[in-house]
């Protein structure tokens, strides 16, 4: 039996467990810790894979709050188009996404193809900036020229756009078929870029009708805009012949409303978007076509989504053929003559080399489209421009090699998207907009402008970023700094399709992307990557207790008692939270 | 309500019985079947209890004692190296005075690497403060499962019961399911005495300097002193309402006898159908079962063994260096007897790593205490072949 042997007089009442009788205020455990914790915004990886520099977390964010308008507002901040972009974007930002890892992209695209068309119908109040007395004048209306001239117009600028084509919209409407890119939509887009003052001349070619000299004498700045209309040649025998076509002049002509005949038989050559285009333009008028590509499916550059659809509609897809010749019958294309190819190492592009084996084999054909790619062509230009005959050479804000002379877009020499045409059109206005204002700083707080390495923010060089950032670092979160068990699992939403058949008999839009609701519900998926969205997990996680949130929204992390174990950081689900051993 | 079912579904179904309120395990060989059991009865709705998935015992064990503390009914289940994952928790829960109950799936502990059943991964936990009671049959563990409850709430010492892995876990046999009613009202929802609560916030488990930490323990000794008449008078009560009883030890056919087996576990069942087949040849000989570990039953088992001449313990562990630990515990507590009435004592480790114990082995078991001289040694090895 246990017994008690009294030591000492006088008992006092122990409770049986150890329970607290007073504040444990009294030990101050933050004298334990050598590392602290600091809220640190981050950059979250869309909006640094954005192109055009949108900051796609920011308006998501805004929209998870219900604040439709402002997430419109912010969105806008940055692209003009986002009707088109939502509809016709590759959306790099989906490939970055840190969701990918969990279950699934943020379907990015849909929600802003969502929010563009309800800017259509809720329109944003226009920001001009103070008026300014320098004009600029832009060379073409495709998405660079247009970018750069809604950028020029918010920032004040006087800006005329000179396109050569009846109607503007560049390659956005001689490229992309109605299918994917309703004419309505993208006359929405292009009016709210002249509603902020922009004066557009359509029917005017520079270099022709206008002198490219007389144009830089009367404007203050110009930037050149005229992309790439020229279908690269095949350069193989036969190509001369009657039946075989640019693609690019063919796009151009359902474009515009003609319906042109072709063969029964097409074939088109290339593997890129417009070899897509042309190859579901080419069935919708009843052809039975064929691609002919000359790596496989994975080295393909065109969308996914787009490839997809050739797909589903019919188009068959013959990969690892080189055209090497055409030959004739009757005076028309009547067969092509490729060789097959191999995959070899890898080239600069980072995919996958086609290699000649040697093997031949023929295919019959009535019509051919080639769509192997385009290069630009400026006429009348002065030759002193480095990269007049082979794509312009810009710096980072789009200068060309004259003063005063800016360039955008796939006349220049850099990526050939309408994303990165949006990204360098809006890069041009501030490299003007610094030029004109005689500003010339050190172009190292440019990077203070940017999405990590990403594009430059419009919101930001104008300083209107609306979104308070916590003591903000330029650095990108990844899936690892996440902290995946603070989320559920959520399907992403899925757009919906014209059937294929039905598809096929018109050139109705394909993709009807989602319902307002469901774009609502698809930016909650939106894991707001690095940007504390006061979700109260450190305050409740910290075993200090040391964590308050004030109505304002800040943080405050009481460093008395702050032990520094780190389990704030580690279980912030967005890594919105950083440990440093550097005493704050 | 009579049911076929394995051990480890008695388990389920004892805490169901018990309405548990947090559950929180992580699957482990042989004791996983009880998990799944658990989380399917809390997916179907038939047990409304909050079943928290983890990434480790020592994880698991903190759940629950951190529902505990919140004043809600908890439980879990491991087995060998889960259980010894979880042993700094299972000091915190039983210096923390928080009456879980467990159940433990015996088996032994690597390496070499073992999944059959001994009873070295409970015994190992011996000193962590928690009352340790070894079940013998399934109808014995859903009837223990919710007798654990009542004791461990009483006192506020956490309770683990034990089932021989495979031996019990899964073996299926008749249970007799008793009617929830009446369960609920012989196990109403648990009064906890201290619990978290954010209008009256207090920090548990916090710093007790050396001049109070020791009349912690002393009160904490006090509780488990108090457990075997807590017990008896809850087995009376189940007596009466399901009319069935176990005892912290149990002696069977001990009446006069010369010779007692001392058991724990499924080897009971083994050693009375040996005495069955011994009294039938009119051998004076008995078993006594040894149910409750911790607190060990000192004042019981000099009661039941005060003048038999000699007692064979039957070990299925070993403390490495020493002997079988029933034995050394029951040497310990006999100790002071008068010398006419202590019983000689032969020690036999035995069935370790699954191996069976059968009727034969008991045989040799009782022919070598009958006929042995007292051994010296202190531990004696029982089938051992090299």
């Amino acid at each position: 039996m246990p017994e008690t042997i009294a030591t000492t007089p006088g008992t006092r009442a122990v409770p049986e467990v150890a329970i607290s009788t007073i504040s444990s205020l009294v030990t101050r455990t933050g004298s334990w810790k050598y590392q602290f914790p600091e809220y640190h915004d981050r950059v979250a990886p869309c909006n640094a894979g954005c192109p055009v520099g949108i900051d796609i977390e920011g308006y998501l964010n805004l929209l998870r709050e219900g604040r439709v308008d402002e997430a419109r507002d912010l969105l806008l901040a940055e692209n003009p188009l986002p009707a088109v972009t939502g509809r016709v974007c590759h959306h790099p930002c989906e490939n970055a996404c840190n969701r990918r890892a969990l279950d699934g992209a943020v379907a990015i695209h849909a929600v802003e193809r969502a929010m563009g068309d309800l800017a259509h119908e809720r329109p944003a109040p226009l920001l001009k900036g103070a008026p300014r007395a320098e004009r600029v004048a832009v060379v073409g209306s495709g998405p660079a020229g247009l970018a750069c001239a809604y950028h020029l117009a918010r920032f004040g600028y006087g800006v005329t756009v000179f396109e050569s084509a009846p109607l503007p919209g560049g390659m956005l409407r001689l490229g992309i078929p109605e299918f994917r890119l309703p004419r309505e939509v993208l006359d929405k887009d292009i009016a709210r870029v002249a509603a902020h003052g922009v004066e557009i001349k359509c029917d005017v070619r520079i270099g022709t009708d206008l002198a490219w000299d007389e144009l830089t004498r009367t404007f203050n700045a110009v930037c050149i805009a005229t992309g790439a209309h020229t279908s690269r040649a095949l350069d193989v025998p036969g190509e001369q012949l009657p039946g075989v076509r640019p693609g690019l002049a063919f796009l151009r002509n359902v474009n515009s409303g003609k319906r042109p005949k072709l063969g029964k038989r097409v074939i088109v050559v290339g593997g890129g978007n417009t070899a897509m285009d042309c190859a579901r333009s080419a069935m919708r008028l009843g052809a039975k076509v064929t691609v002919a590509y000359r790596r496989t499916r994975e080295q393909m550059p065109a969308i996914n989504e787009e490839i997809e659809d050739a797909m589903r509609e019919g188009a068959e897809f013959v990969f690892l053929a080189n055209p090497l010749e055409f030959t004739e019958k009757g005076g028309r294309v009547h067969t092509m003559v490729c060789e097959r190819m191999v995959l070899g190492e890898p080239d600069a592009s980072g995919r996958r080399r086609p290699l000649p084996t040697g093997e031949r084999f023929t295919l019959e054909v009535d019509t051919v489209l080639t769509a192997i790619g385009e290069s630009s062509a400026l006429e009348g230009f002065f030759t002193d421009v480095e990269g007049a005959d082979s794509g312009l050479r810009v710096d980072a804000l789009g200068g060309t090699s004259r003063d005063l002379l800016y360039a955008s877009g796939d006349v220049t020499d850099l990526a050939r998207t309408v994303a990165d045409a949006l990204g360098m059109g809006k890069r041009a206005a501030i490299g003007i907009d610094r030029h004109l204002r005689r500003y010339h700083g050190d172009t190292t707080e440019l990077n203070a402008l940017r999405f990590a390495d990403g594009n430059l923010s419009a919101a930001r060089w104008l300083r209107r970023d609306p979104i308070r950032r916590t003591a903000a670092v330029n650095k990108v979160v990844t899936a690892d700094d996440l902290n995946f068990t603070q989320f559920r699992r959520v399907p992403r939403h899925a757009e919906a399709h014209l059937e294929s058949d039905i598809a096929r008999r018109g050139f109705s839009e394909v993709n009807s992307g989602l319902s307002t609701a469901d774009a609502m519900d698809e930016a909650k998926r939106c894991l707001n990557c690095g940007v504390c969205t006061e979700c109260d997990v450190c305050l409740i996680f910290c075993p200090d207790a040391a964590i308050t949130h004030a109505a304002d929204g800040a943080y405050a992390i009481a460093m008395d008692y702050c032990k520094g174990c780190g389990i704030c950081a580690a279980e912030c689900p967005r890594g919105a939270i950083t440990m440093t051993q550097d005493r704050p | 309500m009579k049911k076929v079912m394995v051990g480890n579904h008695a388990v389920a179904w004892g805490a169901r019985l018990a309405r548990v309120e947090v559950i929180s395990a992580y699957p482990i060989t042989p004791q996983t079947q009880v998990v799944e059991k658990l989380s399917e009865m809390c997916a179907d709705g038939t047990l409304a209890a909050c079943f928290i998935k983890v990434e480790s015992e020592h994880s698991a064990m903190a759940a629950v004692i951190g529902a505990s503390a919140t004043g809600a009914r908890t439980f879990t289940a491991s087995s060998s190296h889960g259980l010894l994952y979880m042993h700094e928790m299972l000091h915190w829960a039983g210096g923390g005075r928080l009456p879980i109950v467990m159940a433990d799936i015996n088996r032994a502990v690597g390496p070499g690497w073992n999944i059959w059943t001994d009873q070295n991964d409970s015994l190992s936990q011996r000193d962590t403060g928690w009352v340790q009671l070894y079940c013998e049959t399934n109808q014995e563990v859903v009837d223990t499962t919710v007798m654990a409850f009542k004791l461990a709430e009483q006192l506020n010492v956490p309770v683990m019961l034990m089932l021989d892995g495979f031996y019990l876990s899964h073996t299926a046999e008749p249970v007799d399911i008793p009617d929830q009613e009446l369960v609920d009202r012989f196990l109403p929802k648990r009064e906890a005495p201290y619990k978290l609560d954010v209008e009256h916030p207090h920090a548990f488990g916090a710093l007790v300097k050396p001049d109070a930490y020791m009349e912690m323990r002393w009160l904490m000794q006090e509780a488990l002193r108090k457990v075997p008449q807590a017990l008896e008078a809850i087995e009376k009560d189940w007596m009466r309402m399901f009319g069935r009883s176990y005892g912290a030890i149990e002696a069977y056919r001990a009446e006069d006898a010369e010779l007692l087996l001392v058991t724990s576990g499924t080897v009971t069942s083994t050693a009375r159908a040996v005495v069955d087949a011994r009294r039938a040849a009119g051998e004076k000989i008995g078993v006594l079962k040894v149910k409750m570990f911790r607190p060990f039953p000192t004042t019981l088992l000099r009661d039941a063994l005060s003048g038999v001449a000699r007692v064979a313990v039957l070990d299925r562990n070993v403390s490495p260096g020493h002997g079988g630990i029933f034995a050394e515990e029951l040497r310990s507590a006999l100790y002071d007897l008068p010398a006419a009435e202590r019983p000689e004592i032969f020690g036999y480790v035995l069935g370790l790593g699954g191996r069976d114990i059968t009727p034969t082995v008991i045989d040799d078991v009782i022919e070598q205490t009958r006929t042995g001289t007292v051994p010296s040694r202190a531990d004696l090895w029982v089938g051992v072949n090299l």
